[in-house]
């Protein structure tokens, strides 16, 4: 395993699409703290600094890096196959899963620190805002990456699947991106109008009220969208009206607490694409 | 060494191996000849476990890896620990040099670190590579890849060496150079098997030939074998030339005057005694004959009609 982690670790980092897609995500954050900043971030406070953190981190990392992660596992075994780089790899004493499985761990490191460079850029960028860098801060920082992470994983092991039933690399791309563009921007939109529509039914329906129904209905019908279920869970982490400087903060253990049922989503799911891919993998022609 | 028996492999319509029989044994260069889509590819991608066929069977190095659709994985690791394997059509990871690449590639084979760096040393060198050790192979021309995927394939000094297509892409120079090092592979006792399609090469390093048709092997022994096997059913060429006119009248080879007193005469079996005999009676005397060798791609483009 550990032979596939270093090839597939050596390479990745040296993938073009990686360093842009980070460079793209970096850059945005940039102009989103100036607005905050020059919106009244004098009056900001702790709890509204890190609430802000965290669902912004979930949007901006999620959507990039979710693509990322999509067209990383899409491409896995296809291009390897494609280059002959796979033929040269397995003629060696090298068991399939051992192979795949170490590609994977690879991957997952690799996402890791995209991640945790989207964190440590929005976390200066918080205390730039003027919140103070405290234990609780890095500790849900942490969790977020983590629940974050999870969500990237399944996107690769989705890319698998794609990766084993597409045989041209470009062709899985082309999918990969047809599939992010579904997954992150049409259904929950539509999941989006659903929710909306069904409030409509209720006339005397709250805020409190549409949030829960929001949470229901993004649990039920988009359980395959991970940054929609993390998006459920780090929802819980502050309640507030939208005004940073009225936030009561929660937490990301409340947050993940109060949302078994997404993150059991998020690990099923995850397992269930992970054993797709490998599966097919280890059944597969390499030729 | 490597044994083949009723190997059976379906692209969903296509039947790439149609009971396949192969015998290697130790020592041998086995040249496996085929024309396009004949089954070569699929037959070594098999041997090393990289494709799945439906039917049949594979030892390597007498231990059965593969029966019907399954590998046992624990002996088929084993024994690629003992093979070397060069593909066709192939490129090594462009983002690293030609050192590191033997560097991850031994590393596969677990070996230690102070043999590992001995042994890059040595097969850059054989290969040619040594001025270039440090570049990039992504900027390596195709005949650089070429040497860098036979280094590879050495790394582990192997048993059992797999050839697919080695030569495509070599300058003649290292065509000569590559012929060279199988043959020293053949003295150092190992096997080589080898496909490809160009005969000239293998007709001269290789010491038994296989060809494979429509997924069937349809010919396999010695070359000298298969040329008088050949001669036997196609019949002989001979050019003789003789002091004097000779009259070939009444005779039941074909004779055909190639010039001055130069005949060439076609035989369905070996008459060179009976043509010596007759010219004599005749009050002539031979001055040169010679049997007119097939050439193996002459076998070849017969076996494939």
């Amino acid at each position: 395993m550990l032979w596939g982690f270093q090839l597939e670790f050596r390479q990745s980092l040296r993938t073009k699409k990686l360093w842009v897609i980070l460079g793209i995500m970096v850059l945005l954050y940039i102009p989103v703290f100036y607005i905050i900043k020059s919106i009244g971030g004098s009056e900001i406070t702790v709890e509204g600094a890190m609430a802000f953190l965290i669902q912004f981190v979930t949007g901006m990392a999620g959507f990039f890096i979710g693509i990322l992660a999509l067209l990383m596992g899409a491409t896995a075994i296809n291009s390897e196959i494609e280059k002959g780089t796979l033929r040269v790899a397995m003629s060696k004493p090298l068991k399939r899963v051992g192979y795949i499985g170490g590609k994977f761990l690879a991957h997952s490191v690799v996402l890791f620190l995209a991640l945790l460079l989207s964190t440590v850029v929005g976390t200066l960028g918080v205390v730039w805002l003027g919140a103070p860098l405290t234990a609780v801060l890095v500790r849900d920082v942490l969790l977020l990456n983590m629940l974050l992470l999870l969500a990237m994983v399944q996107l690769v092991a989705l890319g698998y699947i794609i990766s084993t039933l597409v045989k041209s690399s470009s062709s899985a791309l082309g999918l990969a991106l047809v599939l992010a563009f579904v997954l992150f921007l049409i259904m929950p939109n539509v999941v989006g109008y659903l929710t909306f529509k069904a409030s409509m039914n209720n006339p005397n329906m709250g805020h409190d009220e549409y949030i829960e129904l929001q949470k229901e209905y993004t649990t039920k019908y988009l359980f395959y969208v991970p940054t929609s279920q993390v998006g459920v869970i780090t929802g819980d982490v502050s309640n507030t009206d939208g005004d940073l400087a009225n936030v009561t903060y929660n937490g990301m253990p409340y947050a993940i607490k109060k949302n078994p049922a997404n993150l059991g989503i998020l690990i099923g799911l995850t397992l269930v694409y992970l054993g797709i891919g490998f599966y097919r993998f280890l059944r597969m022609d390499l030729r | 060494m490597l044994k083949v028996e009723n190997l059976v492999k379906v692209y969903k319509d296509v039947r790439a191996l149609d009971g396949l029989n192969l015998d290697v044994k130790q020592g041998q260069v086995y040249g496996f000849l085929g024309p396009n889509g004949a089954g070569k590819s699929t037959t070594i991608l098999s041997l090393l476990g990289l494709i799945f066929p439906q039917e049949g069977s594979i030892s390597l190095f007498g231990e059965e890896v593969f029966r019907d659709g399954k590998y046992d994985e624990g002996k088929l690791v084993k024994a690629k620990a003992r093979i070397g394997y060069m593909p066709e059509h192939a490129t090594l990871w462009d983002f690293l040099t030609p050192v590191q690449t033997l560097d991850i590639i031994a590393d596969a084979f677990k070996i230690p670190k102070a043999e590992k760096e001995k042994r890059i040393g040595e097969l850059l060198d054989l290969v040619g590579l040594k001025e270039v050790r440090n570049r990039k192979v992504g900027k390596f021309s195709k005949g650089m890849r070429q040497r860098l995927l036979l280094a590879q394939a050495l790394i582990n000094d192997p048993e059992l060496l797999i050839l697919d297509e080695p030569m495509t892409g070599l300058d003649p120079k290292g065509i000569a150079e590559f012929k060279d090092i199988i043959r020293e592979q053949k003295k150092a006792g190992k096997t080589v098997f080898f496909s490809s399609h160009i005969l000239a090469h293998v007709e001269e390093v290789c010491d038994t030939v296989g060809v494979i048709v429509k997924g069937k092997l349809r010919l396999e022994d010695s070359i000298e074998n298969i040329k008088r096997e050949f001669l036997r059913k196609a019949g002989y060429t001979i050019i003789i030339e003789t002091n004097r006119p000779v009259d070939f009248s009444g005779v039941e080879w074909s004779v055909t005057p190639l010039g001055e007193n130069k005949y060439r005469v076609l035989a369905e079996g070996d008459v060179r005694e009976e043509i010596h005999d007759f010219v004599a009676n005749q009050g002539a005397k031979i001055l040169t004959m010679q049997v007119k060798e097939p050439s193996l791609e002459e076998i070849f483009l017969k076996m494939v009609k």
